[in-house]
């Protein structure tokens, strides 16, 4: 079997949410759960369709593939099978995959004692596609906004969207969202190579442990947050990055309709200037 | 609630100010406080500060370029300090005119300033980055940082310096300032035709956005289990303990695959170093290599199709009395 | 723990400081989505009905005088009628009527008139509304690819105001340092269309005459010789958010934005924003240029130049002028005569010249009124009926 020399004695049964002992067992590596069937169903349904939609549409080219939303007309109702309604589908069948997959993840947590900091923060990048294909065409009132599942086809929407408020990268969440993004891959190379480097010392070197990564940084910069306190900052740097991109895209339509830029003209009203 | 979930430190020992030995010859290390503040979520002491000759000379390179910067903002209110507050995100340095070519020295108002920015910019970064490296090698410790932080320089200097002079004009470079630098990167894509069809920009972006799934889920799987011990992760790694097991194991259940307390890091290393690294790849080809991404896009059968809507183009708008004017 | 309690109180006034901005700066759903291209394209519109509310109001046809092809022609009534000669004269007398509305409804007929002799050529106004009768003209007859059946009126852009509230001067920016310091990028500043730091002033490079290429983007994907830089697709960048703020509409409505320079990748909106571009620049050469030394000083810019249009001049907001109300077809006179027009002149001339407006129109709004029939005309001009004015006509001294 597929297991670790120390892994038998972490295989126990229990810590489930929902239905008892039943599935609760390994298939190879994999923790099975009741929610590891949901998540294997819907993911499987989702992808047959897409494959379906695929097959029904102009190319099989894997660039090419488009499976669109459907028409605004449709507004929140169902569409047609071929005129959207794959998508409602697949996107039913993607959140219904994702929120297993963090379901199943708090079971696992719960099995290895762990708190529940994966789950948590794995519902951030599940609440950023919820956002994006779910809340914002509930708040526009069509699911034709959500955006098309296709490689290419969703960049496509992803530059109209942007240019439906002219100058996207003036959207003041969009700009907090990407300043995360830099800074978590800042901050991720650094703590990446202090720990490398603190493992891989020079030649004929000590291993090196936490103080001196916190020398390394308190020389360099002036200040090492630690070995714990890293690992906060960078839970702290991708959550908002995740969070901040879902809210610079619900205010775009729901909460906005003019191009971006003029949206910092509040700031130059401020009677302070006066 | 917060504190139990190892979001907070709840107890802070406080000793003398820590630090490891410098080898002989090295500069004296500076200062060393400590903050409460500091401690309820990192490290309570700041400090001491190596500062150094490098050092030294990198922040004074650093602070001239953000003079200048600075200074010729303000000036392009006319020295109006309340208008530089109100306006600073609208401010900018702009590169030389593309008409100036790659010419060393052109007109202070014309683009000088910002070579010179640029020149002691750089003049700082790199400094920085040997004093990255020497002091990672005074501590007797691998280089890895040093050679993270040549990527994004590398991304840096394709934007300001390379590209440019391939494309033998400065004007090609990125201005200073905030909105000023969104504007270029937008007009950046338009003019090269939708760099979303740059397929090193979807890497890097992919890189971006995996550096961002690879930070939550290693700093969450370490946090959930802070309690065993797991933030010590370089004794983890010669001396694996029942936190990473977990962890391990976390992901090994989860998903069938799982790094180690030593492979996470590379893992980690690698995405935000290939971020930048692809980016650079991806703005060095654009106008050099590729001059529109999207007609790239056409000639290698990637661009979706969608149900025609087209219109044939009327002509140039250049020649006044086309079609529709009276002769 | 005071520390927590810091973290707190900073957190609190964090939220609270982001919420405030966003519910005071933010709008509201629901919205309305206009779908205009395949689904799941982004190629939508997004308006904010509440917004669109409003600039419908602001948007509304005024009153229309009924029309009154009656009476001799002008020409043989009036005196000095340079233009508009050959139109019957309570066609005449209406359009009088209309454009003080539309143009000087406070002012009334003196704005332009000397109320004595109205016949009278000395003021200012008097000679540019001439001017404006022929650019009105050319738009309608020669520019149906831009303005299609729905034309132009003095009201399209005027609405009531002197001068039109939306018009441009060359802007060379507010004062800067100068000297040693960077100056005259023209843009990085609070005053860029949209309120972007954007070049602020990229209508005096594409809206007149010998303009520069609006088209930036490469056309072949390898590079092929295409020196178009970065900065000059900022320009572009600039006026085309003009277009976008003066029409209520996205980038999208004319672009498929994966590919925004490709005809075969936009919408039939995009022939007539390219027909509209050639027809401003055709306005600002042979019409408001030529007016420019006619005008006094206060009506001038900063630069000494005149007024000019842009799109936002006529559109004000709206994706066609008043939301594509057809005001031109009825005052027929505010088209080109065709060429043989000018001996139709065998209407009776029965109705009185005072024929008066029977709505909407101010107390001295009956212009004609005044002048004495088949006097001398004035000296050096003829009272040859207008020409077919060309679309560049020079100017006029």
């Amino acid at each position: 079997m597929a297991m670790y020399n120390f892994e038998q004695k972490y295989r126990v049964r229990g810590g489930t949410l929902l239905g008892g002992d039943l599935f609760d067992f390994w298939i190879g590596p994999f923790y099975v759960g009741l929610f590891g069937v949901s998540t294997i169903f819907f993911a499987a349904l989702g992808t047959l369709l897409i494959v379906y939609g695929a097959a029904i549409g102009p190319t099989w080219n894997i660039w090419q593939i488009d499976i669109a939303p459907p028409d605004i007309k449709y507004g929140l109702a169902l569409a047609p099978l071929k005129q959207g309604g794959l998508w409602q589908i697949i996107t039913i069948c993607a959140t219904g995959a994702f929120i297993s997959w963090a379901l199943r993840q708090a079971e696992i947590s719960r099995k290895l004692g762990m708190t529940y900091h994966v789950p948590i923060a794995y519902s951030f990048a599940v609440l950023a596609y919820v956002t994006l294909v779910i809340i914002r065409p509930i708040l526009m009132g069509a699911w034709g906004v959500g955006f098309p599942y296709g490689i290419l086809a969703h960049l496509d929407w992803v530059s109209n969207t942007g240019y439906q408020y002219l100058h996207f990268h003036y959207n003041p969440a969009h700009m907090i969202a990407i300043s995360f993004f830099f800074t978590n891959a800042l901050i991720l190379a650094m703590h990446g190579g202090a720990i490398l480097s603190a493992a891989n010392p020079q030649k004929g070197q000590p291993v090196k442990f936490g103080e001196h990564e916190n020398a390394f940084f308190r020389d360099t910069i002036g200040y090492s947050i630690g070995t714990l306190g890293i690992h906060r900052l960078g839970l702290f740097c991708a959550l908002s990055a995740a969070f901040w991109s879902a809210v610079c895209i619900v205010i775009s339509g729901p909460f906005w309709t003019q191009g971006w830029p003029s949206w910092w003209n509040w700031w130059l009203q401020l009677p302070i200037w006066r | 609630m917060a504190e139990y979930q190892n979001i907070f430190t709840r107890i802070q020992p406080r000793g003398p100010i820590q630090t490891v030995p410098l080898p002989h010859g090295d500069d004296t290390r500076l200062g060393g406080i400590h903050s409460h503040l500091f401690g309820v979520i990192g490290d309570a002491q700041i400090g001491p500060f190596y500062l150094g000759r490098l050092g030294l000379a990198s922040l004074i390179c650093g602070f001239i370029a953000f003079e200048i910067i600075g200074l010729n903002m303000l000036a392009s209110v006319n020295w109006n300090f309340v208008q530089f507050i109100r306006q600073l995100p609208w401010l900018g340095l702009e590169p030389p005119p593309p008409s100036l070519g790659l010419t060393l020295f052109p007109p202070m108002n014309e683009g000088g300033w910002w070579l010179l920015a640029g020149f002691f910019l750089t003049t700082s970064i790199l400094l920085w980055w040997v004093r990255m490296y020497r002091r990672a090698v005074a501590l007797g410790m691998g280089t890895h940082v040093a050679w993270a932080f040549a990527s994004a320089i590398w991304l840096y200097l394709v934007l300001g310096f390379i590209r440019p002079i391939l494309m033998g004009s400065w004007g090609e470079a990125v201005p200073f300032g905030i909105f000023p630098h969104l504007d270029w990167t937008a007009s950046f894509s338009l003019r090269y035709g939708n760099l979303f069809y740059n397929p090193f920009h979807m890497l890097s972006i992919a890189f971006l956005y995996g550096s961002a799934v690879l930070f939550a889920m290693h700093a969450a799987t370490v946090l959930a289990t802070g309690r065993y011990g797991a933030e010590r992760e370089v004794e983890q790694i010669v001396h694996r303990g029942t936190a990473f097991e977990r962890g391990m194991l976390f992901w090994r259940w989860t998903m069938g695959f799982n790094a180690t307390a030593e492979s996470i890091h590379r893992w980690a290393w690698w995405f935000a170093v290939l971020t930048t690294l692809t980016g650079g790849i991806g703005i060095l080809l654009t106008g050099t290599a590729v001059d529109n991404w999207y007609l790239w896009g056409m000639k290698h059968h990637i661009v979706a199709p969608y149900p025609h809507m087209g219109v044939p183009d009327p002509g140039p708008l250049s020649a006044i009395g086309g079609t529709g004017a009276v002769k | 723990m005071k520390s927590m309690d810091t973290i707190k109180a900073l957190g609190a006034v964090a939220a609270l400081a982001v919420g405030a901005v966003a519910f005071f700066t933010l709008e509201r759903p629901p919205v309305n989505v206009v779908q205009r291209g395949y689904r799941g394209t982004g190629l939508d519109e997004i308006y904010n009905p509440r917004h669109l509310a409003a600039q419908a109001d602001l948007n509304k046809v005024p009153a229309m005088l009924p029309q009154l092809q009656v009476g001799p022609l002008a020409k043989t009534v009036y005196k000095n009628v340079q233009v508009l000669g050959d139109v019957h004269v309570g066609e005449f007398t209406r359009l009088m009527a209309s454009m003080t509305t539309w143009v000087a409804p406070k002012q009334g007929c003196g704005y332009c008139h000397n109320v004595n002799n109205m016949a009278d050529d000395s003021k200012y106004t008097k000679k540019v509304a001439r001017k404006m009768i022929l650019m009105v003209r050319a738009i309608n007859s020669n520019w149906t690819d831009h303005v299609k059946k729905v034309g132009v009126t003095c009201y399209t852009c005027h609405r009531g105001n002197n001068v039109p509230q939306y018009i441009w001067f060359k802007n060379d920016g507010p004062p800067e340092a100068g000297g040693f310091a960077e100056t005259y990028t023209g843009k990085n500043l609070m005053i860029g269309p949209n309120h972007s730091s954007l070049p602020y002033d990229p209508y005096s490079i594409f809206l007149k005459e010998d303009p520069q290429t609006i088209r930036v983007q490469a056309t072949t994907a390898l590079p092929g010789g295409d020196r178009h830089s970065i900065k000059q697709a900022e320009w572009t960048y600039a006026l085309m958010i003009h277009f976008s703020s003066a029409l209520g509409v996205n980038c999208t409505y004319c672009h498929n934005s994966r590919a925004f320079g490709d005809w075969s990748e936009s919408t039939p909106q995009r022939v007539t924003a390219w027909y509209g571009v050639k027809m401003v620049r055709a306005v600002n050469t042979g019409y408001l240029e030529p007016v420019q030394s006619l005008l006094p000083s206060y009506r001038l810019g900063p630069s000494g130049d005149g007024p000019k249009v842009f799109c936002k001049t006529c559109h004000q907001g709206a994706y066609k002028p008043l939301y594509g109300a057809a005001m031109a077809p009825n005052f027929p006179e505010l088209y080109q005569p065709a060429a043989d027009t000018t001996d139709t002149g065998a209407m009776p001339a029965a109705a009185p010249p005072t024929a008066a407006p029977p709505t909407a129109a101010p107390p001295a709004a009956a212009p004609a009124a005044a002048a004495p029939p088949a006097a001398t005309p004035p000296a050096e001009t003829p009272t040859a009926p207008a020409p077919a004015a060309p679309t560049r006509q020079p100017p006029q001294p």
